[in-house]
């Protein structure tokens, strides 16, 4: 038996290229869905800052509701689950991708379908939103680049609809 | 004769001459001209035939509130606009437009006619012609009234176009170009506030573009805003509605004015949400109300002097204006300064402005005031006009080729409406303006009521001798009304403007009344005998003018429409063959036909192959939930009619989720991990309702458990192994999982590894042969699909479909969600009574459970058919009735809810809701369907394997 | 398309963002099956239709997925105001 079976990805990895923006697929990656009464709990037990804040992120932790977070790691990283306490640590790892939406049209590329003003999002910002009828998790990574987390079954048509409007 | 091309003037580009065609005749016009200044510059007046009478029309305005010049574009196959204003198409190299509702052609129209029978068409003849003969409607009036009435022709293929769309946000939104609106901009320019200035014209400059003497000022102010980073600039761009909180909907025109066809995209849909919005859109100048006020050759005063001055077009070479303000005055001076000659300055008012009256005398025109016009004569062009002395009543004839209007001004309150914000009535302007906002916009400018052209007098129709009846004075052009038809309204008991404007159809057309609205309300208010503001105002509803569905829908064309969500594995699926069918969003395998093979075919030999030796099965689509907390199991047990608290870990269990009415809402079967770990399982269409009201139940009803939920839908591929063989595929391939019968008892869970890449899997069956539902993460669902094919190729491995999957289930009696049930359905009803826990003190749905009417007999209840012709498969959704031989209307006692062809059974089997149907298993029922009834005996629902051996190995 | 407040997030957030949910303020009854037929069915069915100010609740689905209430006045669609489950009726 092969030892690494090939994975299948809903979009391809060559990026998409047009003026003033740039759209790629991240590599894999570790997803984790954070529930807890108390966020001390999951900081004692994952040994890592929680952002309180609702739209705050901190260390790939987004903090997205009053006691849910988004917790994106590297591949390999251990993470507990919890068992006994009073949280919920799920493994949602396979269930979205990333899309990295990169340049000085990024903003514009993405309020094409978002109705949020991505202009006024700071720098390490994050909220689940939504793109024309199509959930989203938004993350504005730094000035010029934002992390768009989309289920894998709708990313096909996000890609579509973002490299399109690039295009226009 | 009349219009024509003056030597200079104008922003047109002479030196760009543009060649365009108009009904199938060529014309030279130049860049910048519109299709209207350009055909006026040609002398052209006939535009074409209004809607109800086909009476000849021509031009009346310049700008967007184009009542008569209607006509259609043709850039090729699939891009033919009709109903577009001649006034607002920029004509290029190669334009092919064409006129409207006339046959054969704008002069010659056969249509007429409807013109002599006028009598015959008063308003409100719709409502009261046409009845009888009831049979007629459909053959004989309908499809006339189709040809006859109506404007351009719908397009007929498919639009090839693309269309953009987004949105924006700023902190400053002007609508309006006009120099009030460059004004507003120029004021903000200088702050860090974002700032978005919308024009529905090509340049801004709004009235400042017929006025030289401001074309410095607009020069440098149109530069100095481009070149301000903080400001954008939309041209071509109409704000067509003004939604709640400061959002404003406009459709960006990007490339009908150029040449070349391209896949660019065609209009862009702007969504902009602005803090702060400013007015500007200015005012439209008021047509009077006269006998002959249609007649080509007669328009706008204020639109002739944008045709001279904006476009060096002269209306014609000796124009009257008919005047009750004193614009109009203003106007006609501007015309002389281009050269034209004007024959006379008729007023209604006894006396004007000493100003005025100088300057007319100073350019030797001869004034005649308080006369008024009460006849135009030539029907495709003005020849004279006839004007009565209203001192004396006498009559004279005056020759003229042109004769302008100016009745007066109404400020755009358009978007201020959708805004809801409130208007109060101005007496003195005889017109609406803004009064108390709702949202947080201003207007400025002509659309507040702030001008400064002078003032004038307030009346609803020109007097005249002759009868009123007798006479065709128009005041809405686009739907041919008249001053009569609104008399008739009010004579008929109409009292209200919003049944008036309905019954004579006033202000409905395309334009929405903009020349026309505040005239019909003069009128009734004289026939009502009642001040203005007792009759009321209709409403302004977006679309401010028409926008196209493109522009509004066609960034969603095709495939943008809506996602269409596919599994890890479809592309496997696709690339043999399978015919797909779509479930909620996503996009399932129905069936997989072999060369030459109908669905019949394959479905029957996927059905036995399952049977037989084994299938696989993508069931990735199925909802998953994870529940994880201390209080996992308690949520579950409220939420569910099952117990849970007493599974163990590595157990599976069938849930049944009930709404508080006591209906089956969902099922699935779920696992326990761990003891604060679930794997829930859902129906594919239903893992967003069940999330959803799980989490209701979860904040709002039990905030203090200590429970969490998760989707995991996406998390997992799903490839489900089914039949004899299937244990003999699988075992190869795994890892840390004891698969034999003991180890590995049916409804179980087990974790470890398949072909290297973690699992959980499952030991359930949906098709009553020995199965496991193997749940890997998403990405692997493919190469571990292929894995299996090629394990189970010595098995003769079957893919099997959605189709396949629904056969083999029914012939077990197994339900599915939202085909054997309705939402009306009971755990009873559907013979599941022995998933309801009986020890249970509570759970959703419950007590409804106990309701005098989920108790009562007579309920439907699940039941199996068997055909008396085993080879006739009932239709889904037949109905049933006990008695084939009573009168009609029959009562219907129940429905047929699964029907299939079983090639295990060598029947068809069915399964369907009757009333009282666990009493009558062996009872003969009858299904009436057209032509033949049919019969069938009632059974249980499980028509193979009763004991359930086959599961069990 | 209407802002919303979400009293979780503390931000005005777009219409498109969220889902009605129905009248505010009908508990579940904590012992649903002592509950007479009469109260039952107007616990399931009975709503309220008002002309005017309406308790309702809404879900921020799309953006932090918390249920909260909200009254809204029905002809002018205007909220006045956004509080979180479980806080009185206002």
């Amino acid at each position: 038996m092969s030892e690494a079976l090939i994975r299948h990805e809903p979009v391809s990895d060559a990026p998409f290229v047009a003026e003033g923006v740039r759209i790629r697929l991240a590599p894999p990656m570790q997803r984790h869905a954070l529930r807890a009464r108390n966020a001390e709990d999951l900081e004692g037990l994952l040994k890592i800052k929680i952002p309180r804040k609702i739209g705050a992120s901190e260390g790939g932790i987004m903090c997205l509701g009053p006691d849910e977070w988004y917790f994106r790691s590297e591949v390999g990283t251990a993470i507990p689950t919890g068992e006994g306490l009073p949280v919920a640590i799920t493994d949602i790892s396979e269930r979205s991708i990333c899309l990295i939406v990169e340049g000085p049209r990024a903003s514009e590329i993405l309020m094409a379908g978002c109705p949020l003003d991505l202009d006024q999002f700071a720098v390490g910002q994050a909220t689940r939103t939504i793109y024309e009828t199509v959930e989203i998790i938004v993350m504005r990574a730094a000035e010029d680049r934002f992390h768009v987390e989309v289920w894998r079954s709708f990313s096909a048509w996000l890609w579509m609809a973002m490299t399109m409007a690039a295009r226009h | 004769m009349s219009g024509f091309r003056l030597e200079t003037g104008g922003r047109i580009d002479r030196s760009q001459p543009v060649r365009f065609d108009f009904d199938g005749k060529t014309y030279q016009g130049f860049a910048g001209d519109s299709l209207a200044s350009a055909l006026l510059a040609n002398s052209v007046m006939l535009f074409g035939r209004s809607f109800k009478y086909h009476r000849p029309r021509g031009l009346v305005a310049a700008g967007s509130e184009e009542p008569n010049a209607l006509i259609s574009v043709n850039r090729g196959p699939g891009r033919f606009t009709p109903n577009l204003r001649a006034t607002g198409v920029e004509i290029h190299d190669g334009l092919i437009a064409t006129s409207q509702n006339r046959w054969p052609s704008l002069a010659m129209d056969f249509g007429a006619i409807n013109d002599r029978l006028g009598m015959f068409f008063p308003a409100g003849f719709y409502n009261k012609t046409f009845m009888w003969p009831r049979s007629f409607w459909d053959r004989v009036y309908e499809p006339a009234i189709r040809k006859m009435a109506g404007l351009g022709d719908a397009p007929t293929t498919e639009d090839p176009d693309v269309y953009a769309s987004t949105y924006a946000h700023c902190d400053l939104l002007i609508i309006g170009a006009g120099p009030a609106g460059i004004d507003a901009a120029l004021g903000f320019m200088d702050t860090n506030k974002r700032i978005v200035l919308i024009d529905e014209q090509d340049e801004l400059g709004g009235g400042a573009l017929a006025d030289p003497a401001l074309w410095p000022w607009l020069e440098r102010s149109v530069k100095a805003l481009a070149d301000a980073p903080n400001v954008t600039i939309l041209t071509r761009t109409t704000a067509f509605g003004y939604y709640h909180d400061n959002f404003i909907g406009a459709v960006q025109r990007l490339t009908d004015h150029l040449p070349d066809v391209t896949d660019a995209p065609r209009e862009k849909l702007w969504r902009i949400r602005a803090g702060e919005v400013v007015l500007a859109q200015g005012a439209i100048e008021r047509p009077l109300v006269f006998d002959g006020n249609d007649t080509p050759g007669v328009m706008l005063s204020s639109a002739a002097k944008v045709y001279a001055n904006r476009y060096g077009v002269a209306v014609g070479k000796a124009p009257a204006l008919m005047a009750s303000h004193d614009s109009g005055w203003h106007d006609v001076f501007a015309l002389a300064k281009t050269g034209v000659g004007i024959s006379a300055i008729i007023d209604v008012r006894q006396s004007v402005d000493s100003a005025l009256m100088h300057e007319a005398d100073r350019l030797g025109i001869p004034v005649y005031l308080n006369h008024g016009v009460v006849g135009v004569n030539g029907r495709h062009g003005v020849s004279s006009v006839d004007i009565c002395d209203y001192g004396d009543q006498q009559v004279r004839r005056i020759d003229t080729d042109a004769l302008l209007m100016a009745g007066g001004w109404t400020p755009s309150v358009h978007l201020w409406s959708h805004s809801k914000g409130s208007l109060k009535w101005r007496d003195d302007l005889g017109a609406y303006v803004p009064d108390v906002p709702n949202e947080n916009v201003h207007c400025v400018g002509g659309c507040s009521g702030d001008w400064d052209f002078g003032t004038g007098a307030i009346i609803d129709m020109l007097p005249t001798p002759k009868d009123q009846s007798r006479i065709k004075a128009f005041v809405d052009f686009q739907n041919d009304v008249t001053a009569k038809d609104i008399m008739l309204a009010v004579r008929e008991g109409f009292r209200s403007i919003e049944h008036i404007k309905r019954y004579t159809t006033n202000g409905m057309a395309t334009d929405q009344g903009k020349t026309s609205n505040l005239n019909g309300l003069q009128i009734a208010s004289s026939a009502l005998n009642k001040p203005v503001t007792d009759i009321g105002l209709t409403s302004f509803r977006p679309p401010y003018t028409p926008q196209t569905f493109g522009a509004l829908a066609g960034h969603a064309k095709g495939a943008l429409f809506q996602p269409t969500r596919t599994t890890n594995i479809d592309d496997w699926a696709q690339a043999h063959g399978a015919v797909f069918e779509l479930v909620a969003q996503w996009r399932r395998a129905r069936y997989f036909p072999h060369p030459g093979e109908d669905m019949h075919a394959a479905v029957n030999r996927e059905c036995v192959a399952v049977r037989s030796s084994v299938g696989i099965f993508d069931a990735s689509t199925l909802g998953k939930i994870e529940v994880v907390g201390p209080d996992a199991a308690e949520f579950l047990n409220r939420m569910y009619t099952n117990p849970w608290k007493a599974l163990e870990p590595g157990r599976c269990r069938y849930g049944l989720l009930l709404k508080e009415d006591g209906f089956i809402t969902d099922d699935g079967v779920s696992a326990r991990l761990a003891p604060d770990r679930f794997h829930l399982t859902t129906t594919t269409g239903g893992a967003a309702l069940v999330l959803n009201m799980m989490e209701d139940y979860l904040q709002t009803e039990w905030p203090d458990l200590d429970v969490w939920l998760t989707s995991t839908t996406e998390q997992y591929a799903v490839i489900a192994l089914q039949g004899p063989n299937a244990r003999k595929v699988l075992e190869p391939l795994l890892e840390g999982i004891d698969l034999s019968a003991e180890a590995f008892p049916h409804m179980a869970i087990r974790e470890g590894r398949i072909c290297g890449i973690e699992t959980r899997l499952f030991r359930v069956s949906f098709t009553g042969e020995l199965g496991f539902e193997i749940n890997v993460p998403t990405a692997y669902g493919r190469a571990v699909w292929e894995q299996l094919m090629a394990q189970g190729a010595q098995y003769g491995i079957t893919p099997y479909g959605t189709e396949a999957m629904h056969v083999l289930r029914a012939e077990k009696g197994f339900i599915i969600v939202g085909q054997d049930t309705d939402g009306t359905v009971t755990p009873f009803d559907a013979g599941l009574d022995w998933a309801v826990g009986k020890k249970k003190p509570d759970f959703v749905g419950k007590r409804s459970m106990a309701r005098s009417d989920i108790v009562a007999l007579g309920r439907k209840q699940l039941v199996g058919l068997l055909t008396d012709d085993p080879n006739l498969v009932l239709e889904e959704g037949a109905q049933i009735v006990a008695d084939p031989k009573q009168p009609i209307p029959m009562t219907m006692i129940g429905h047929v809810t699964s029907s299939y062809w079983s090639e295990t059974l060598g029947r068809s089997i069915a399964m369907a809701l009757v009333a009282g149907g666990h009493d009558m298993t062996g009872n003969t029922l009858h299904i009436p369907m057209p032509g033949k009834t049919h019969t069938a005996k009632v059974s249980g629902v499980v028509f193979y394997d009763p004991e359930g051996a086959r599961l069990h190995v | 398309m209407i802002l919303i407040h979400c009293p979780y997030c503390d931000e005005k957030r777009p219409e498109i963002e969220f889902a009605n949910a129905g009248q505010a303020h009908i508990a579940r009854p904590l012992d649903p099956s002592g509950q007479s037929d009469a109260d039952w069915e107007t616990y399931l069915f009975i709503r309220a239709n008002p002309r005017g100010r309406h308790h309702e609740r809404w879900r921020h689905i799309h953006g932090c997925g918390r249920f909260f209430n909200a009254v809204r006045d029905t002809v002018t669609d205007k909220f006045e105001t956004t509080y979180k489950a479980g806080e009185p009726r206002r």
